[in-house]
C-alpha cells in the first residue's frame, strides 16, 4: 500500500512538471508570442541556456539551506538575506578597495563563516531539536535586522557591479553573457568542491553522519554542536558565494533577500529537503522554468515570484520527498 | 472557569468600551487616529492569534487578507460609487472566499511549510494586485475621495475589535478552541480521537481572515490612498505577529497587551528613528522567540502573577 502510493506519487510528480514546462508555452501560444520560425528557436535556445546558467547560481544558495536542513532540521529563512548580505560584501570590496569580485570571495568567505558561526553559536545551538517554529521566528527576526541594517548603510537604491557584461556569441544568432559563464562555472567549482568536502574529508563525513542521525553521531564521539556550527558557516559562506555571483549578473537592493528565500527554499522542497545534489538539480531547473516563463508570459517578470512560490506548494502536496530526498516519518 | 470569572472578563471589556466610547470627542485628531491603528492592530494580532496561536500554524503572510479588504473598499468607493460601510461587509466575504481556496491545499502543509507558504501567497497577491491594472490600478494605486472621517472610522473600528475580541474570547472558551488547541499539539493524535482536523482548521483560518479585511477596508478609508506596496508590506504580518507573541500567543488578553504596549513605542520612535526602529523590532522579535517564547502572559503564569484561566 505504502509502495503503491510511493510509485504514484513519482508519477504525479513528473506529471506537474511535464505540466509546469509546458504551460509557458501554452499562454505563449494564446497570446502569440511563440512564432516557431528559426529566430524564434534560437532566441529560445538562448533563454534555455541562460536559465542553465542562471540555475547555477540557484543551485549555489540553495544548497546552504539544504545543507543547514539535512543537519540540523531547521528552515533559515535569513539564508536570502545573507545572499544579500554577499553581493553587498562584494559591491563594498569592489568599489572602495577596487578587488575583483571573483578574488574578493577569498576575504568575504571567511568573514561570511565567522556570520554563520556566530549566528548559530549566539541564537541556534540552544533551540536545534525543539519545536520547529521558534529557529523559524528566529531566523525571521534576523533577516529582517539584517535587510535594515543594510539599508541604513547602503540606502535602498539598486546597485550593480559592472562586470564582464559583453555576450559570448556561440553562433550567429545564440549568444550568453560572459558573466553569466564565468559565474556557472564558479558555482559548479565551488558546489562540486563542497561536495567533494563532505564525502571525502573526515569533517565532512562527521557532517553527514550528524545529518543521519545526532544521536548516535554524538555516541561515536562527534561533537554536534561543534558540526552544527562548521555546518552553519559553511551554509553562510555558500549563501555569501552565491550573493557575490548574483550581484556580478543582477542589480540588487537590501529587499531583494526575501525573493532569494523564497527561491532557494522552493528549490530544495523540489530537489529533496537535505539532499545536495538534488539542491543542484533543482535549481538549474527552477531557473529553466523561471526564463521560460518571462521569455514567453507577458508580464512574467513579475510571474516569477509567484511560479516559485506554486513550485513549492505543489511539490509539497503531491510528494514533499521532492526529487530525491530521503524518505520521511 | 465558573461564572463568576465570565462576568469579570465582560465586566473589564465593558469598562474598556466606555473608556474608548468616551475618548474621541476629548481628544484631537493627531490622538484619535492613533488610537484607531491600535485598535486596528488589536483586531489584526488577535486574528493571527485564532489561526496561529490556538491551532499552532503560524502564518507569515496574513497581511494578504488586510490587502485584500482595503482594495475591496478602495475599488468600490472609486470605481463604482459605493457608500463605504457595505464595501467593508464585500472584503469580508471574499476574503472568506480567498482563504477558503488558499487554506484547502496550504493548511495541509505542516508547520514551517506552512508558514513559508503563506509568506509566499501573500507575496503573490501582492503581485497580482500589481499586475491586474484593470482592477486594481495597479502600482500607482488608489486615491479615494478626502472628506473627514475619524469618528466614523474610529467608531467603525471599535465595533469591529469588539466583534474580533469577542470571537477570540469565544474561541478561547468553547469546545472549538479546545479542539483548536488539541490540533496544536497533536494533529494525529486530535484526528484519532475523532476530530475532523480539517474543518476545524479551514474554519479557524476563514475566522481569522475575516477581521483583517474589515480592518483592513477602514484603514483604506482612513488613509485615502492604497497601493500594493503599502497594503500588502510584509511589516502588517511582522506587527501582528510580534504584537500577538509579545503578550502571549493562544490567550485573549494577551495580543490586545502586546499591541497597546508596543504599538505605542512603535508610535513614539518611528517618527525619530526611522530605520532604528526597524532593527529593534528584528532584535525584539529573535529575543522574544528565544528567550520569551509563551510571551508576557506566559511569564505572569510563571511567575504566579496571573492563574491560567485568568488569560484565556
Amino acid at each position: 500500500m505504502q509502495e503503491k502510493a510511493e510509485i504514484r506519487s513519482k508519477y504525479w510528480l513528473a506529471v506537474f512538471l511535464v505540466a509546469a514546462y509546458t504551460i509557458p508555452f501554452g499562454v505563449g501560444i494564446y497570446t502569440d508570442n511563440v512564432f516557431f520560425d528559426l529566430q524564434w528557436l534560437a532566441d529560445l535556445t538562448t533563454v534555455i541556456l541562460n536559465g542553465i546558467m542562471q540555475g547555477g547560481v540557484y543551485a549555489m544558495f540553495a544548497v546552504g539551506l539544504t545543507l543547514i536542513f539535512g543537519v540540523m532540521r531547521i528552515i533559515n529563512v535569513a539564508h536570502g538575506e545573507l545572499v544579500m548580505l554577499g553581493a553587498y560584501l562584494t559591491w563594498m570590496f569592489f568599489f572602495y578597495v577596487g578587488v575583483d569580485p571573483l578574488l574578493a570571495l577569498f576575504i568575504t568567505l571567511p568573514i561570511a563563516f565567522c556570520i554563520g558561526l556566530l549566528i548559530q553559536k549566539l541564537l541556534l545551538n540552544a533551540v536545534v531539536g525543539g519545536p520547529e517554529l521558534t529557529p523559524l521566528l528566529i531566523t525571521f527576526g534576523l533577516g529582517l535586522t539584517i535587510i535594515h541594517i543594510v539599508e541604513a548603510i547602503f540606502t535602498t537604491d539598486y546597485r550593480t557591479i559592472p562586470y564582464a557584461p559583453d555576450a559570448f556569441q556561440l553562433t550567429e544568432t545564440i549568444a550568453v553573457s560572459r558573466s553569466k559563464i564565468i559565474s556557472f562555472v564558479m558555482a559548479a567549482f565551488i558546489s562540486i568542491s563542497v561536495f567533494v568536502f563532505l564525502k571525502l574529508h573526515r569533517l565532512g563525513k562527521a557532517i553527514r553522519a550528524t545529518a543521519q542521525n545526532a544521536d548516535v553521531a554524538m555516541v561515536c564521539g562527534i561533537n554536534i554542536f561543534h558540526i552544527y556550527m562548521i555546518t552553519s558557516g559553511l551554509a553562510a559562506a555558500l549563501a555569501v558565494a552565491g550573493g557575490a555571483l548574483v550581484s556580478i549578473q543582477f542589480g540588487f537592493n537590501p529587499e531583494t533577500g526575501v525573493l532569494y528565500t523564497l527561491q532557494a527554499f522552493a528549490i530544495i522542497v523540489l530537489g529533496g529537503r537535505g539532499h545536495y545534489i538534488g539542491a543542484l538539480i533543482g535549481g538549474v531547473m527552477l531557473a529553466v522554468i523561471e526564463s521560460l516563463i518571462s521569455f514567453m508570459i507577458p508580464n512574467g517578470t513579475a510571474m516569477v515570484e509567484i511560479a516559485s512560490y506554486g513550485m513549492m506548494v505543489f511539490v509539497l502536496l503531491i510528494r514533499p520527498r521532492g526529487l530525491m530526498g530521503p524518505k520521511e516519518n | 472557569m465558573g461564572q463568576k470569572e465570565h462576568l469579570r472578563n465582560f465586566g473589564m471589556l465593558a469598562i474598556l468600551i466606555i473608556i474608548l466610547c468616551a475618548l474621541p470627542s476629548n481628544i484631537n485628531l493627531y490622538l484619535r487616529s492613533v488610537i484607531m491603528f491600535t485598535m486596528m492592530y488589536v483586531v489584526l494580532s488577535l486574528s493571527w492569534n485564532i489561526i496561529s496561536g490556538y491551532t499552532g500554524y503560524v502564518s507569515f503572510g496574513h497581511v494578504m487578507f488586510y490587502g485584500i479588504g482595503a482594495y475591496a473598499t478602495g475599488i468600490l468607493v472609486v470605481d463604482y460609487g459605493w457608500h463605504w460601510i457595505p464595501t467593508l461587509f464585500v472584503g469580508v466575504f471574499v476574503s472568506f472566499v480567498v482563504s477558503l481556496i488558499i487554506g484547502f491545499p496550504v493548511l495541509r502543509l505542516k508547520g514551517p511549510y506552512f508558514a513559508i507558504a503563506m509568506l509566499g501567497a501573500a507575496e503573490g497577491t501582492r503581485v497580482v494586485a500589481t499586475v491586474w491594472e484593470d482592477l486594481t490600478h495597479g502600482g500607482e494605486g488608489i486615491g479615494l475621495p478626502n472628506v473627514e472621517n475619524s469618528f466614523e472610522t474610529y467608531f467603525a473600528m471599535l465595533v469591529v475589535m469588539l466583534a474580533t475580541i469577542v470571537v477570540s474570547y469565544w474561541v478561547g472558551h468553547s469546545r472549538f478552541g479546545i479542539r483548536l488547541n488539541a490540533i496544536r499539539e497533536d494533529e494525529i493524535a486530535a484526528e484519532s480521537l475523532g476530530i475532523n482536523t480539517t474543518f476545524y482548521k479551514l474554519f479557524a483560518f476563514a475566522l481569522s481572515a475575516i477581521f483583517p479585511a474589515a480592518a483592513g477596508g477602514i484603514q483604506a478609508y482612513k488613509v485615502l490612498y492604497i497601493d500594493p506596496e503599502t497594503e500588502f508590506f510584509i511589516l502588517v504580518t511582522i506587527y501582528m505577529k510580534l504584537f500577538a507573541m509579545f503578550g502571549g500567543k493562544g490567550t485573549v488578553i494577551g495580543p490586545i497587551l502586546g499591541t497597546f504596549i508596543l504599538y505605542i513605542v512603535q508610535e513614539i520612535t518611528w517618527v525619530k528613528f526611522p530605520t532604528a526602529h526597524l532593527i529593534a523590532f528584528g532584535v525584539f522579535i529573535v529575543l522574544v522567540a528565544r528567550f520569551m517564547p509563551r510571551g508576557l502572559m506566559g511569564f505572569a503564569i510563571d511567575k504566579g502573577w496571573a492563574r491560567k484561566g485568568m488569560v484565556h
